[in-house]
């Protein structure tokens, strides 16, 4: 059973091996070398368009680099390659915690330089964010989502996970986040759901996850797994309870959809500014990353597009009424709980992280 | 013996173009990672056999082999009648027909499947109507199971069997259909008898293509499917997504490659099968291949024979007896056929015209603000040229290297043509993904990442597989004897190939060439692993669009994409009635 053990160092060994063997001509990428211009990936849609206006533009705007925003998927599997291949196209990205640390673990990733920051910044920055290999960009949640018509406010309706579970007490039609990428997944809602105290989460027991998740399989009309897909859902009104990120429920809202966000077991998690390993225009991807968490960067970013600051110095320019719409509004994050990153990419005794644990029982678990 | 071999020679020369291309953008890396998943240089299965020790993967390959499989035997059922009508429809019919069956192609397949969403869901078109008019009184559950895959699947297959069926049975000579009647078969006997084994070779060709490409399907499962309604390349691209484990993507995109090789040797992997009828003989002699539709269709034969001996003298040869039943029951279906196609379209083009800020069928209300939206921004239309450019390269491309490759492949040995048709289908046999991977460590050593030329080289290795498929399945058809004849005359190679080959493999390379076109203009994943971030086609547009936003700029896109190619073909229909009306007696052409 040595093979095992060494199974994870020897994948990596043989992907790297395959890269080196295809590039033994190409050194460093042909078209973005160093220069004077920084390549930022800032997601797309809503969310890209306010990256770009609050952060790209005052920072073009400052420095005289050109800033070119990329909105495709920026995906794991992207960075891996543009690393390996010794092809950096992007210089700067935002990414998932869990991404974040499994790019890290693969040493994907180039280290924030922090002697760049005021003192003052970095004190406001809330202890995740200040990570070797990324800074904090946004907090985002998961909440559980009323529709208003079948459960309008001031009549009983679901106020925790082990409420949405009982499907006797709350009839209507479920949408829950679906699993199959393993770091998303309604895995602490199915254990609040069984009883778990919300500070008594981590470290997981899956087996206790899946039994809880039996129970609320035939229930669910949809396991959704984008973005614009449970936005889509919200808004065609099917649904009476359901999941979803925060930023999409709100956006739905404002598009005048009759929807209630609860805030309670909300479970929080954040993405951090990172850069990849071999960037050719590290030196300006950091100067843009410390401009890009700074307090009053983050607030204006935050007015044009509702999501949590990772700097505590961007309140002092919040107002109070978009302030509560944050998931980091204190009164809300008294009661969320915040997703444990760690847990996720920690390594078993079988050489896989639990995220490979999760999907591995996530498509046993579906095919049932 | 000598020209034997000298024509052989000649066949793997002109397949050369495409091994060079397909060995150093997608060939070598494919190996490294074959090797890799091999534990090279230590050589074990242990990968394989992990894979296989894991439930869930062994359920979900079967599974996948089995979705396909209905799948793709929906759209042989249903295509196979609807592209025998659209050839027996008089021409300009049939040309109206075979535009209106391509219409689906041309609105994206990212388009097609909101327009499912949008006709299916719980709050959607059926839904909403049943429920109007009180049929119902909550809504049916129409998506999110097994029926709603297969519908969005086969709505994406149907249009290519009926395709390559189409450019098939044009090449079959309808005078052999006559002289059967003449001989006194009924019209149901001339089918079988003539009509039907004569477009085995291209049933064969089409079911494997259609079956090759729904092994690899994901977004329609993802979507329209159940929480169980997996199929392999789901599980793939999840690890693709979260963890990157190539050994273990390797793994399973070879298990998938095995499962195509197998059918492909079950349905005989030779696509262009018998050619002349002097080369059938020899072949029927060969039990090394034994075909499961062959020996279906010589049972059925020879159940029926007795059966027909007595009908011969009760129906003799009456020219347009068929009855009026065929008649209208063809009608209703190529009508339902269309329906089914069209309708995702027609949705997507009323949705264009929404005044609302999201997708939502029927629009509440209309305006043209998403076209506005589309015009008004460079990166839209913008992404939109890059992708003309480059469809039109790809097609170009893969249609002069894959019908130099397929007209080789007929020349050379059945064995050796099985197996580089094995080699040529590769890239769409293994999931996309997995092609996406190692077209980047092909083209990263080539250093074409992030330029046009690498995109179009990507694009291209799927594209030549269609185009050597169909145009395999036309030349299965073409008599040689027709070249041996002009070459009598003293006609040379080039002259014959272009004077008497091309005319009659017309259709074949036509269709090749739209569906390589249409790859190129409908592919991501590829393109997007390859584009390096620094070229923006259509399609990765549409797919940044859809991930982040759910505004129906989308639609917009796509109804553009379906109404302007149809506006071309109307108005070169117009151009071409009208030199047709002067011309004084009619242009010979290969179709009919």
């Amino acid at each position: 059973m040595t093979f095992q053990m060494n199974r994870r160092r020897f994948m990596q060994t043989t992907s790297s091996a395959i890269a080196a063997g295809a590039l033994p001509t190409v050194s460093g990428r042909a078209l973005a070398a160093s220069s004077n211009e920084l390549r930022v990936s800032v997601y797309g849609g809503q969310i890209g368009d306010a990256i770009v206006e609050t952060l790209l533009k005052p920072f073009e705007a400052e420095t005289g680099i050109k800033m070119i925003p990329i909105t495709q998927d920026f995906t794991l599997a992207q960075l891996e390659l543009m690393v390996k291949a010794k092809n950096v196209t992007v210089d700067v990205a935002g990414m998932e915690q869990t991404l974040t640390l499994t790019a890290k673990e693969k040493g994907l990733l180039e280290e924030i330089d922090y002697s760049l920051y005021k003192k003052e910044e970095l004190d406001g920055f809330l202890d995740f964010a200040k990570d070797k290999y990324g800074a904090g960009q946004l907090i985002y949640s998961f909440n559980m989502i009323y529709n208003t018509k079948k459960y309008p406010a001031g009549k009983p309706r679901p106020a925790n996970w082990a409420e949405f579970w009982d499907v006797e007490k709350f009839p209507g039609v479920r949408y829950l986040v679906a699993g199959l990428y393993g770091t998303e997944g309604p895995w602490e809602e199915a254990l609040m759901a069984d009883g778990v105290a919300p500070d008594k989460i981590y470290p997981m027991d899956i087996d206790r996850i899946f039994a809880s998740l039996d129970k609320i399989k035939p229930h669910i009309r949809k396991w959704w797994s984008s973005g614009s897909e449970i936005q889509q859902l919200m808004q065609s009104g099917g649904g009476d309870v359901m999941e979803s990120y925060d930023g999409r429920a709100l956006a739905a809202i404002d598009a005048g959809a009759p929807l209630e966000i609860n805030r309670n077991q909300a479970k929080m998690t954040w993405a951090h500014w990172v850069i990849p390993k071999g960037c050719p225009n590290s030196e300006n991807a950091q100067k843009f990353i410390e401009f890009a968490t700074r307090g009053d960067r983050q607030a204006t970013f935050v007015k044009l597009y509702p999501e949590g600051p990772t700097n505590r110095n961007a309140f002092k320019h919040i107002p109070a009424d978009l302030a509560r719409k944050l998931p980091t509004y204190p009164e809300y994050m008294a009661n969320s709980i915040p997703l444990n990153g760690g847990w996720y990419v920690e390594v078993g005794s079988d050489g896989r992280t639990n995220v490979e644990r999760l999907i591995q029982r996530w498509n046993q678990w579906i095919l049932q | 013996m000598q020209t034997l071999q000298k024509q052989r020679l000649t066949g793997i020369g002109l397949a050369l173009p495409v091994l060079i291309v397909l060995v150093v953008v997608f060939g070598i890396p494919l190996v490294q990672l074959f090797l890799t998943s091999l534990n090279a240089p230590m050589f074990s299965v242990s990968n394989y056999l992990r894979f296989l020790q894991d439930p869930a993967n062994v359920r979900v390959v079967l599974q996948t082999v089995q979705i396909s499989v209905i799948a793709t035997a929906a759209c042989l059922i249903v295509g196979y009648p609807t592209a025998y009508l659209i050839v027996a429809a008089p021409k300009r019919l049939r040309i109206v027909l075979i535009v209106l069956v391509m219409i689906p192609y041309l609105t994206s397949g990212l388009a097609r499947t909101y327009a499912w969403i949008m006709i299916l869901g719980d709050s959607g078109l059926i839904n909403n109507l049943l429920l109007q008019f009180g049929i119902i009184s909550s809504p049916l559950l129409l998506i999110y199971n097994r029926m709603a895959l297969y519908v969005g699947m086969v709505h994406i297959m149907l249009p290519m069997m009926v395709l390559s069926l189409v450019s098939v049975m044009l090449g079959i000579d309808k005078s052999l259909m006559a002289a059967a009647r003449s001989m006194g078969a009924p019209p149901f006997t001339a089918f079988c008898r003539v009509f039907f084994p004569l477009s085995i070779p291209g049933v064969r060709s089409a079911t494997l293509l259609v079956f090759v490409i729904c092994l690899g399907f994901y977004i329609i499962p993802a979507s329209l499917g159940g929480l169980g309604d997996v199929m392999l390349s789901n599980f793939l691209a999840s690890q693709v997504t979260t963890t990157f484990d190539l050994v273990s993507v390797a793994t399973g995109s070879f298990v998938l490659l095995a499962i195509a090789i197998v059918v492909l040797s079950i349905l005989g992997l030779d696509l262009s099968g018998t050619q002349g009828l002097a080369a059938q003989v020899p072949r029927r002699s060969r039990f090394a291949r034994p075909s499961l539709i062959g020996w279906l269709t010589r049972s059925l034969t020879e159940f029926s024979t007795g059966f027909r001996a007595k009908r011969w003298t009760a129906h003799r040869y009456r020219p347009r007896g068929e009855g009026w039943l065929p008649e209208i029951g063809g009608k209703v279906l190529v009508l339902l056929v269309l329906t089914y196609l069209l309708a995702p379209s027609v949705v997507v083009i009323v949705m264009s015209f929404s005044s609302g800020s999201y997708i939502e069928f029927p629009p509440s209300g209309l305006s043209l603000r998403w076209y506005r939206s589309f015009f008004g921004n460079t990166a839209w239309y913008g992404a939109a040229w890059t992708s003309m450019e480059i469809g039109l390269a790809v097609a170009l491309l893969s249609t002069i290297v894959g019908t130099l490759a397929a007209y080789g492949l007929s020349r050379t040995s059945p064995r050796l043509r099985s197996t580089l048709n094995v080699v040529i289908l590769t890239p769409i046999t293994i999931p996309v993904i997995v092609v996406g991977v190692a077209c980047y460590f092909g083209l990263a050593n080539l250093g074409l990442i992030g330029s046009r030329t690498g995109v179009i080289l990507a694009q291209s290795i799927g594209a030549i597989s269609y185009v050597v498929v169909i145009v395999s399945a036309t030349l299965a058809n073409f008599d040689r004897r027709l070249e041996q004849a002009a070459q009598s005359m003293r006609a040379g190679p080039l002259q014959t190939f272009a004077r008497v080959t091309l005319p009659l493999i017309r259709p074949g390379i036509i269709g090749g060439a739209f569906l390589a076109f249409i790859h190129s203009f409908d592919e991501v994943v590829i393109t997007s692993l390859v584009s390096g971030f620094s070229v923006t086609t259509l399609p990765l547009k549409m797919w940044e669009n859809i991930r982040n936003a759910i505004d129906p700029t989308l639609a917009a896109v796509a109804s553009l994409l379906t109404v302007l190619p149809m506006l071309w073909l109307i108005g070169m229909c117009v151009v071409w009635q009208r030199s047709e009306s002067k011309a004084q007696f009619p242009i010979p052409s290969a179709a009919n």
